[in-house]
Order: structure tokens, then sequence, then C-alpha cells
């Protein structure tokens, strides 16, 4: 099986030594870097390649949780909820794992997480999936993001980590390059 | 016949002395630019230094312009640089854009024809609709420069500042034409119907990917030198 390579990014030490605990009594997980700065995960990330990302609300990283500074292709990112924060920030992760969540929840959360980032590069499939489909008909139609993540009910990031997969997967970035995928392979009528 | 000098790694080390027989040797893929730069054969035993000197570009422009072509990942340091070398820079970009629509383009475009002709009509119409679409785009960028940019850039050059204008406003403006020349070959490679031989596709594959490349350098001339070099300029003008 598979182990994900886990960093945690979280400023207090009992929490951090705590999860790494938890993580440790499964073999799914494995947390190869723990720091309690945003910016030392930024400089460490081409070093540390994580699987898994969790960051815990009290971290010093600003309003855009999924900084441009680092490639998040096949990166779960998890947020390890410890105070309040707003459902905007929360909502640019792929799982919240709360503190009051039991072991069996935790591990529950890790797994969706990286199910839900789907650039899993160990699923090499080149086919694109319903979801991702779904999300490449409405990209065709001109749809913006937010339109499409309505349309769709899932959220502004999810239908971005969805249009990285299709381009990734077609080799296919532009929206009029997108469009002739769609029409050649009959998803959408000319 | 190889002379030239190589480093470590063996690359090959440019310098003035070299013979422009040996810069030819070492990537003849480099005679495209001499062709832009209008530069004629035969070279005999011509070094690069008096291959510029004859034709009034500097030895360090030359040089880069090369590197850029020949070395991956090679950054221009434009310090040594100066604000007239851009005049030559703007020749040769203009240069590029007439081999793009003169030639390129349109040989392109007549291997999208070929190659579509075994399809059924609705995917020609869908492909060569999306490369007309795609040739008004680079047709459209390349205006965006000639008529503004590079009159600006002159500008400059002469001494002259536009206080509404600034070169990083241009470089705003500009649009990115290499996106889509790559999804035209994700497109030609991946997803048309079997019935378009390699055969038929070889040559247009070749184009697209020549054109590609291209597009590269010349975003990588504006961007790293052409742009810097402008905005030094700029700076000077403003003390």
């Amino acid at each position: 099986m598979k182990r994900y390579r886990v960093a945690i990014v979280e400023p207090s030490y009992i929490i951090t030594e705590g999860l790494k605990t938890i993580l440790a009594a499964g073999a799914e997980f494995e947390v190869v870097f723990t720091t309690s700065s945003w910016r030392t995960m930024e400089e460490r990330w081409g070093v540390v390649r994580p699987d898994v990302v969790v960051v815990g609300t009290q971290t010093d990283c600003g309003s855009t949780l999924r900084s441009s500074a680092v490639d998040w292709h096949a990166v779960a990112l998890v947020v390890l909820q410890t105070t309040v924060r707003e459902e905007e920030w929360l909502r640019q992760a792929d799982g919240v794992v709360n503190i009051y969540d039991d072991q069996h929840q935790i591990v529950q959360h890790l797994r969706r997480a990286v199910e839900q980032s789907e650039t899993n590069p160990y699923n090499d499939s080149h086919e694109l999936s319903e979801r991702e489909q779904a999300v490449l008909v409405l990209v065709a139609k001109g749809l913006a993001n937010k339109e499409i993540a309505d349309k769709l009910n899932i959220s502004v990031h999810t239908v971005i980590s969805h249009r990285k997969n299709i381009t990734h997967k077609t080799g296919i970035k532009s929206v009029a390059g997108l469009t002739v995928y769609a029409m050649l392979n009959g998803l959408i009528d000319v | 016949m190889k002379t030239y000098k190589t480093d470590g790694q063996n690359r090959v080390i440019f310098s003035k002395d070299m013979k422009v027989a040996e810069l030819v040797d070492a990537d003849y893929s480099l005679l495209s630019i001499l062709l832009r730069m209008d530069m004629q054969l035969p070279f005999g035993d011509l070094s690069v230094e008096e291959l510029c000197r004859r034709y009034g570009i500097s030895v360090e422009l030359f040089l880069m312009i090369c590197q850029v072509y020949s070395t991956a990942d090679y950054l221009p340091d434009v310090e040594s640089l100066k604000a007239n070398d851009l005049k030559y820079v703007i020749k040769y970009l203009r240069a590029s854009h007439r081999l793009y629509l003169g030639e390129l383009l349109p040989s392109i475009g007549r291997g999208v024809e070929r190659v579509l002709e075994c399809c059924e009509k609705r995917q020609r119409d869908i492909v060569s609709n999306f490369y007309q679409g795609y040739c008004e785009e680079v047709r459209a960028h390349l205006e965006y420069e000639e008529q503004n940019m590079f009159p600006y850039v002159e500008s400059l050059l002469e001494c002259k500042m536009q206080p509404a204008a600034s070169i990083s406003q241009a470089m705003e403006h500009h649009t990115d034409i290499c996106e889509k020349i790559d999804d035209i070959k994700s497109i030609l490679i991946k997803y048309l119907p079997e019935e378009c031989t390699l055969q038929q596709r070889y040559e247009l594959l070749r184009d697209v990917y020549a054109m590609s490349e291209d597009l590269a350098r010349h975003t990588l001339i504006e961007v790293k030198i052409l742009a810097p070099v402008a905005a030094r300029q700029e700076q000077i003008l403003r003390r």
C-alpha cells in the first residue's frame, strides 16, 4: 500500500506531536516534516515533497491558504481546525480535521482529502472522470468557475482542481482548445 | 568538423572569437537567426566579432540571441547591453514576425488542411475553426507589438518620454500566444481520428513544433531582453 507523505504546519508543539502519534498508529500516512511556520513549509516544499499538507488554523499563512508560491499539483490540503475561521478560508481545503475528532475520524478526513484532491499521481488514468467531463462541458460552453460551481453544487476550489486535472490529462490549456476536445469527443454538439 | 570549444557538460562555449562556421556547426538551428538578420553566406573564416561589425550589431547582443536559441534554460543578463542595442532587437523581432506570418503559419495552415481531408466534415470544421481563431490571435498579438510596443521603445531611444505609457503596461497587454500552439500539438497527436496517417501529421507536427519553440524564444527575448532594457531607459529618462 502507498504511504502518503504528510507535512504538518502548526504552531502548537503539543498538537503537532499529538497528530504525529495518531498518524503513526496507522500505516497509511507518514509524517515526514513538521514546522510551526508556513514560510518554512514553502521554503522546504521541494525537498519535503508532501502528498498531504495539514495546516493549523492558527498558522501564519494569511487569507490565501493555497499559496501560489508552491506547486499544489497532486497535493491534498487539510485544515486542522483549532480555532474558528471563516467559511471562505476553510473552503480552500480538501478536508477539515477538527481538534475534537477521534483517531478514526482524523484518518478518515485525511483519506477523503487525498481522494478529493484527485490529483493523485498514482492514479495515472488519462480518461476524464464523469465529474471532469461535466466541468469540461461547462467550460466549453463559456461558463466562469463560479457559475460552474453553482451549477454542479461544488466549491469554486473544486472546480479549479477539476480544471487542473482536465488540463493535465488532455494536455490542453486554452478554453478554445478544450472546446475542440469536447466537440471531437462528442461531449457537446457543434 | 567540430572545432568549437565546449565546457565540462559538453555545452558549446559561445564567444566572439569563434568562427561563424563553428557557430553554425555547433548548432545549425542558428542558421535561422542568421537568415532573419539577413546575414549572407559564405563566411569563410570570418569570426563572430567580425560578422557583428560587418552587420552593425553588438557582439554581446548577437551572442545573447544565439544562446537564447541554443542553450536550454539560458537567462540573458542584460547588464552588458546598451539602450541602442534595442534597435537591433526590434529589427530581429520584426523579422521573426515576418517569418511567422509569411511562412510558418501559412505552412501550418496547409498542413492542417491536408490532415483534415481524411476527417468527417464536422471534425474538419471544428479543428479548422480553432486554427483560424489561433491565427487571428497571433496576428492581433504581433500587430499590437508592431503598432504600439515597438514604436514606444523606439521613441525611448530617441529620448522621447511618453508620460502616459510604459513598457510594463505594454507587456501586460501582451497576450499569451504560446499556450494555444501547445494545445494544437495535443489535438494533433492525441485526438484526431486514426484515419489521419502519421505521414500526414508528420510534416505538420514538425512545423508546429518549430513554431512553438521559436515563439517561446521570441517571448523570452521580449520579456528578458527588450522589456528590462527599455525599463532601464525609462528610468534614465525620468531622472
